[in-house]
């Protein structure tokens, strides 16, 4: 059994023991499902850290048949692309393990769902089976919908576990159309991920089909990541969700979508990617300008958070429509990035939710004071958010500028905005009235973080984001030879380059771009 | 060995950072320990590396970041005479105002933080200076953004500190969105970020280039006019004096407010002619802005920060005028004698137990010596006065400029008679005369520990000007008269070199000190108030800058964001999502009144039917 099956099944294993736990014992049930995430996260590290990169190949790979007719195996591996968000999402499931203390009834279903739920994303990175990817991707979400309905906060909770419901399964669904024509179309009869991109490389799928399908995974995938302007389920469902769901799913699981994108659509789909990429980089500044903005006007936490991750998948969309080898490893970067972000700055908010039931902005004030290791915690978040170097989000949101510029760079410009100056302003006024200034009355009820166990979450989350953010060639490296390869497939360039990049190879040439300055307009 | 040196100057004030951060938040000993022995370290490797490589080619060393397809990032040191001068700049006034500070923040509850936050921004701004490319100038840029952000919301309880962070951190970030697009375009442009590549290519095509590079290179500028806080992002520097005195001085002042000047001079061959002559007025009109306002503050701390936005004026006009030697020259001056102009600040305030009005003040010459005699010395130097170190640096930017462009000469010259008036203002009025408050008149001279560094920082502030700074540029960036003389008769040859700027600069320089003299001396309150009238009310309120972006530009950005919101609750959220699930239950609502299970009703329904089928049907 390979390691990584390990990864994937033991949190499944944890669900098992804490469903056969009595319910009274709810020291128990949390010790199983913190045990179990944690191993499950060792193990991660250990596949991320003996992953080697470059060799283009699967690594920890796992194939057994299961249902031979239709060519559905239980096939599971790690390259450089799924490597990185497998350790992200192992991380979050342990931190939001230790989170769950705001969970005071029916503990043991709570557990229970919660290590699914982590099974299923685990799962749905490291599958290499179509089936299975489909499959993990629903066992997450299914409890998910549950978690918001039962264990969800405020008046709105049933709203918005009826919309995250409607709006991700509408989104699987048609994700779903677009999975099954792609299987039909490639006609090998194999949901295997690997043989079917084999497959498309000497037969690839008629050019107009590839356009009629893309637009189903985009959209699919896209209502599922939140793309503009089906993005208004993310603030509200985090806004009610509990804060380990919500870490979970802003964190890990909503870049199912995204993954998807980069696994499935572009490989097997690459004249469809063409075409709809110039679509997909205006529809991303939806996501940085317009939920920026909303962003800067909320007065709710909780709203703000779910606005501004919104707003960080534009990021991630720029970088995948810039079908360049920087920018889509950006956009990856920022995947794993964002994703241990989110997890933090979900899991902040709800240790202050959990003390004052409150999250109104106003309320607060000079939390640094009142409880310095929360409030370090979260200025180094809310930094980490507005792009700060020294954090992985900013060199992921870098690699998206330089990636996009030269096939867009007016979006580009406007990302650049929406990261530095958008993104400074509602982050920084969020510092301002949480934690600067005079104590507010919300304020004076919090405690602050003491010994390991309880900082553990946050130390462990901020770590992570500082490693990647200092030393970014552990994980870029694993990144982009999986990138190279998929950008083979184009076997012309991807979108139209506006502005060409020079090479300094050639020195004459450069001395005469120079003078002209020329912007090469196509 | 020199290789380890420099590595160390660079990680040094990090792993203090860190340390001090992570283990040493309780014991105040050690964190100072770790502070200013790092920072002590690094300006003693500064000067071995100085001796060694001051004055040979340029050597880079590199540590591999990010590498993905053409865009290269190395972690580089890039060690040549401009930075190697910055460098010691830096850390050595830096090392002084951490001792001062051990001083000046004693007793303070975030004794240890602020020693952290210091090293951080050590770290930071020794990462621009010794940075090898673009991207990486760029990280440490935000980084000096962020631990200046720290510093100067320090006292964060208080309302004027933590908004004056914020508002500091944004206006940097404006500039920064022009820093990063402008580094994008000669990216595309050239194929590098590297600066020593840059250098080769780009003198490889010299003549004149495309407007593509002038943009690049005016918004490479941008990134100045956030750092150096340059019209129209100069409004944040003043509201930083928020922070505790020894970080106005070494980051309001000395090093990081100097670093875009210091990213001009590193990229100057990038600027085409177009681009120098728009930062050449840009620094003029930060210049003679920022002089006009200073004349009518009280407070002791504001009145330095607008004479050193305006001095950094001087210094990006110099560039603009295409005189890198005589920016680097002021940079380095000013760093002496506006660092000790600050930390003599700080000494009054700290004995006057925080009273920052001048007009509070008086009487200080007698009670405090030392601050008032290295005050008056530097008072002395930044006006310009012959032989003091301000007078040959203002000297050579006057003279750059007269060489090339008359109209921003006689704007210098303006700056330079309204930089003696506003100093002398505050100098008569803050120690001269009686004392004009209780608190002044039983104050103390401030602990050794604070006036040492004064001491110390008066000497490069007297005797710059003789220690070949200027020929050790020219010698760098080109260009000079090439003789070189004594320099006993430095003084001398300054005025038979260029008579007129020499001649007017140091006329304009004891006009201003006259009339200051004139109008000041035993005065209780301001007589120039009353005969300016409006403008005096004007200048009072600086311009209305603030009022004008208040009004303009935030609440434009608001408007919108707020229009965005609405749109995004009641059309997006409201009428798309809700009106889609209200009408498919509206819908399902109506048909449920269809199964009425009445056996009565189906029949109705059923011959309605057959009615409605026939009548289509026979026509």
């Amino acid at each position: 059994m390979s390691l990584l099956t390990i990864v994937i099944l033991f949190p499944l294993i944890g669900a098992i023991a804490t469903a056969l736990t009595p319910r009274t014992e709810t020291a128990l049930i949390r010790a199983a499902a913190a045990f179990s995430t944690f191993v499950s996260m060792v193990l991660s590290v250990v596949v991320f850290v003996l992953f080697e990169p470059g060799t283009g190949s699967y690594q920890f790979v796992q194939k057994t048949g299961w249902v031979e007719s239709l060519g559905i195996s239980f096939h599971v591996g790690v390259d450089g692309i799924n490597v990185g968000l497998v350790l992200m999402s192992a991380i979050v499931a342990f931190s939001a393990s230790l989170l769950s203390k705001d969970i005071k009834t029916r503990e043991k279903e709570f557990y229970t769902l919660l290590l699914i739920m982590a099974s299923g994303v685990l799962g749905a990175f490291a599958s290499l089976d179509l089936f299975f990817f489909y499959f993990f991707h629903e066992l997450a979400l299914v409890p998910t919908f549950i978690m918001i309905g039962v264990w969800g906060r405020g008046k709105e909770r049933g709203y918005a576990a009826f919309n995250i419901t409607m709006y991700l399964s509408l989104g699987a669904l048609i994700a779903l159309a677009g999975l099954i024509g792609v299987y039909i179309q490639v006609g090998i009869h194999s949901f295997d991920m690997i043989e079917m991109q084999q497959a498309v490389l000497s037969n690839p799928i008629r050019s107009d089909v590839q356009k009629t399908l893309f637009p189903l995974l985009l959209f699919g995938f896209g209502i599922l990541v939140s793309l503009w302007p089906f993005h208004s389920w993310a603030p509200l469902g985090y806004g009610a969700a509990p804060t380990a769901t919500s870490m979970l799913h802003a964190g890990a699981l909503k870049k199912f979508g995204l993954y998807g994108l980069i696994r499935i659509a572009l490989p097997l789909l690459p004249e469809g990617a063409k075409l709809w990429m110039e679509i997909l980089a205006w529809l991303c500044l939806g996501n940085i300008l317009y939920c920026g903005l909303v962003a800067m006007r909320q007065k709710d936490l909780n709203q703000l958070i779910g606005n501004s991750s919104v707003a960080h998948m534009g990021f991630i969309f720029l970088g995948i429509a810039s079908l360049s080898l920087i920018g889509i490893t950006g956009a990856v970067m920022v995947m794993v990035a964002h994703g241990l972000l989110a997890a933090l700055s979900f899991g902040l908010s709800g240790t202050l939710y959990k003390e004052t039931q409150d999250l109104t902005l106003s309320r607060y004030g000079g939390i640094l004071k009142q409880t310095p290791f929360l409030g370090s915690a979260f200025l180094m978040a809310m930094m980490a958010a507005c792009g700060l170097p020294g954090f992985a989000n900013f060199v992921g949101e870098a690699l998206v500028f330089f990636g996009a510029w030269s096939s867009y760079p007016w979006q580009t410009v406007i990302a650049c905005w929406g990261g530095l100056v958008i993104g400074g302003v509602y982050m920084l006024r969020a510092i301002r009235s949480l934690l600067h200034g005079e104590s507010g009355e919300a304020t004076l009820s919090i405690k602050d973080a003491h010994g390991v166990g309880e900082r553990t979450p946050y130390a462990l989350l901020l770590a992570s984001l500082l490693v990647f953010g200092f030393v970014p060639g552990i994980l870029v490296n694993k990144i982009k030879p999986e990138v190279e390869l998929i950008l083979s497939r184009f076997n012309e360039d991807g979108p139209v380059t506006r502005l060409a990049v020079e090479t300094t190879s050639n020195v004459k040439h450069l001395s005469a771009v120079a003078e002209k300055g020329t912007l090469q307009a196509q | 060995m020199i290789n380890e040196f420099a590595w160390s100057i660079l990680f040094l004030p990090l792993l203090s950072a860190v340390g001090i951060f992570l283990f040493a938040k309780r014991s105040e000993v050690a964190s100072a320990f770790l502070s200013v022995g790092s920072v002590f370290l690094c300006f003693v490797f500064a000067v071995v590396l100085f001796m060694a490589k001051g004055h040979g080619e340029a050597e880079v060393l590199t540590l591999p970041w990010l590498q993905v397809g053409n865009l290269v990032v190395d972690i580089g040191i890039r060690l040549d005479a401009l930075s190697l001068l910055m460098l010691l700049v830096v850390t050595g006034v830096g090392s002084l105002i951490h001792v001062y500070s051990l001083g000046y923040m004693k007793g303070d509850p975030g004794f240890s933080r602020y020693f952290g936050s210091l090293s951080l921004f050590m770290f930071s701004m020794l990462g621009i200076v010794l940075s090898s490319n673009f991207l990486q100038m760029f990280i440490f840029w935000e980084l000096v953004g962020v631990s200046s952000y720290l510093l100067i919301g320090f006292w964060f309880e208080r309302e004027a500190a933590a908004d004056a962070a914020k508002k500091a951190f944004l206006t940097n970030r404006v500039g920064d969105f022009g820093f990063i697009l402008g580094i994008l375009i000669i990216w595309t442009l050239f194929g590098s970020i590297d600066f020593g590549t840059l250098k080769t290519v780009a003198s490889d095509s010299p003549g004149e280039a495309g407007y593509l590079l002038t943009l690049g290179g005016l918004l490479l500028f941008c990134g100045a006019l956030g750092k150096s806080a340059q019209f129209p992002l100069h409004v944040w520097l003043p509201d930083a004096m928020e922070g505790p005195t020894p970080v106005s001085a070494l980051i309001h002042a000395a090093t990081m407010v100097a670093a875009g000047v210091y990213m001009l001079c590193r990229i100057s061959f990038l600027l085409s002619g177009t681009a120098l002559m728009v930062i050449g007025w840009i620094g003029a009109i930060t210049a003679v802005i920022a002089a006009l306002i200073a004349i009518q503050q009280s407070d002791i701390k504001r009145i330095l920060a607008y004479s050193t936005l305006s001095q950094l004026g001087y210094m990006v006009m110099a560039v603009g005028v295409g005189s890198e030697s005589a920016a680097m020259y002021h940079l380095v001056t000013h760093a002496f004698f506006k660092a000790m102009l600050f930390l003599g600040a700080g000494s009054v305030i700290h004995a006057l137990h925080h009273e920052q009005d001048i007009w509070n003040m008086g009487g200080l010459k007698e009670k405090m010596p030392a601050t008032y005699m290295t005050f008056f010395i530097g008072t002395l130097a930044l006006c310009g006065l012959p032989p003091l170190s301000g007078f040959f640096s203002k000297d050579a930017i006057l003279f750059a400029a007269w060489e090339s462009n008359k109209p921003l000469f006689m704007i210098g010259a303006v700056v330079a008679a309204l930089t003696a008036f506003y100093m002398f203002r505050l100098v008569v009025v803050a120690f001269f005369g009686p004392p004009k408050s209780e608190a002044a008149k039983t104050v103390h001279e401030s602990p050794i520990v604070m006036t040492r560094p004064l001491w110390i920082l008066c000497v490069p502030s007297v005797a710059a000007g003789f220690f070949g700074i200027d020929v050790f540029l020219e010698h760098y960036f080109g260009g000079g008269h090439g003789e070189v003389v004594a320099w006993y008769l430095k003084p001398i040859v300054a005025f038979t070199h260029a008579p007129v700027a020499a001649i007017f600069g140091l006329f304009a320089a004891i006009l201003g000190m006259c009339m200051a003299w004139g109008f000041y001396n035993n005065a209780t309150s301001d007589p120039v108030k009353k005969g300016l009238g409006l403008v005096s009310v004007a200048l009072q309120r600086r311009f209305y800058f603030d009022e004008l972006y208040q009004r303009t530009l935030i609440k434009g950005q608001d408007v919108v964001a707020g229009a965005v919101d609405w749109v995004d609750k009641w059309i997006v959220g409201g009428l798309c999502v809700r009106g889609a699930s209200g009408g498919i239950d509206i819908v399902g609502r109506l048909l449920r009144l269809l199964q009425t299970g009445n056996l009565q009703t189906y029949c109705l329904w059923f011959g309605l039917g057959v009615v409605a089928v026939l009548y289509f049907t026979i026509n």
